[in-house]
């Protein structure tokens, strides 16, 4: 049994979005704006608590699967991940990703936490580093301007390495 | 922007930031050791990078732990720096990393 109590948040993530709560949930659990900002993967989620979670790739395949371990719109989203569609990925301990929406004045307040229960190597967490800052302007982009903006990003070499490194051990 | 512009100005708090970078979610506590600063100065600095957005806090139990937001960083240099500038960048910042690495 997983004892989210004993997750640590490791990368904490803050963006402000000029749209209401409940466009911000859309963007959040919509394939068709997550295929947008989210490198082109289709969020595929049961909306209810211990409701199935997948990110699928274009071809279908499954690029992280989870569950949901809080459904409360338009507030918060908390997703147990498991990457299973990157090579290497499937032996890591899953991780607790949990989007916070609140409203301040006229703009929304996104903050994305990525919290672990094990002491996770920074250099494992470097794609998560790497990757969400993108993924967040990119979603703010979609929601204030109608259009994503165009990140081009390379694997994430020094995760996989890391992971390599961890595999060996 | 002003505000994160405004917060980077200064080397105190650019420093706060390193070492968050080196070790993301630590306590004012742990912020203050080794560092030239009073603990009411490293409030205050971090009271403006946490107005700013380069600071984010996350309450964990009784303790208050601080996390490096990198976000409005990342769109400034997404305003400025064009899409088919990104590989060049990150050549030339390999081609630096490599050469001063060598130097040490």
């Amino acid at each position: 049994m997983i004892d989210i109590a004993k997750f640590k948040p490791r990368i904490v993530y803050v963006t402000y979005i000029a749209a209401s709560p409940e466009r911000v949930w859309q963007a959040l659990i919509d394939p068709a704006f997550t295929r947008q900002y989210f490198f082109g993967f289709a969020i595929d989620v049961e909306p209810r608590k211990g409701g199935a979670f997948r990110l699928l790739a274009a071809d279908g395949s499954t690029h992280v699967s989870g569950e949901v371990t809080e459904w409360s719109p338009p507030n918060r989203l908390s997703v147990m991940w498991k990457a299973v569609g990157m090579k290497d990925f499937g032996d890591l301990p899953e991780c607790l990703v949990t989007y916070d929406i609140a409203q301040t004045g006229e703009a929304v307040r996104l903050t994305m936490t990525e919290a672990h229960q094990w002491d996770a190597p920074d250099d494992l967490l470097s794609g998560g580093r790497a990757g969400w800052p993108a993924i967040l302007s990119s979603l703010k982009s979609v929601l204030e301007t109608g259009k994503p903006l165009s990140i081009k990003m390379e694997p994430p070499k020094e995760m996989l390495a890391a992971l390599e490194r961890l595999k060996a051990r | 922007m002003d505000k994160v512009f405004r917060a980077l100005a200064d080397p105190s708090r650019r420093q706060l930031l390193d070492r968050l970078h080196a070790d993301n979610g630590q306590t004012l506590g742990a912020l203050c050791e080794r560092l030239a600063m009073t603990r009411q100065a490293v409030t205050k600095h971090l009271v403006l990078l946490e107005d700013a957005n380069l600071v984010a806090t996350v309450r964990r139990g009784r303790e208050k732990l601080h996390y490096l937001n990198p976000v409005p960083i990342h769109e400034i240099a997404e305003r400025w720096i064009g899409k088919f500038e990104h590989t060049r960048l990150a050549a030339l910042s390999d081609l630096k990393k490599v050469l001063e690495d060598s130097d040490e």
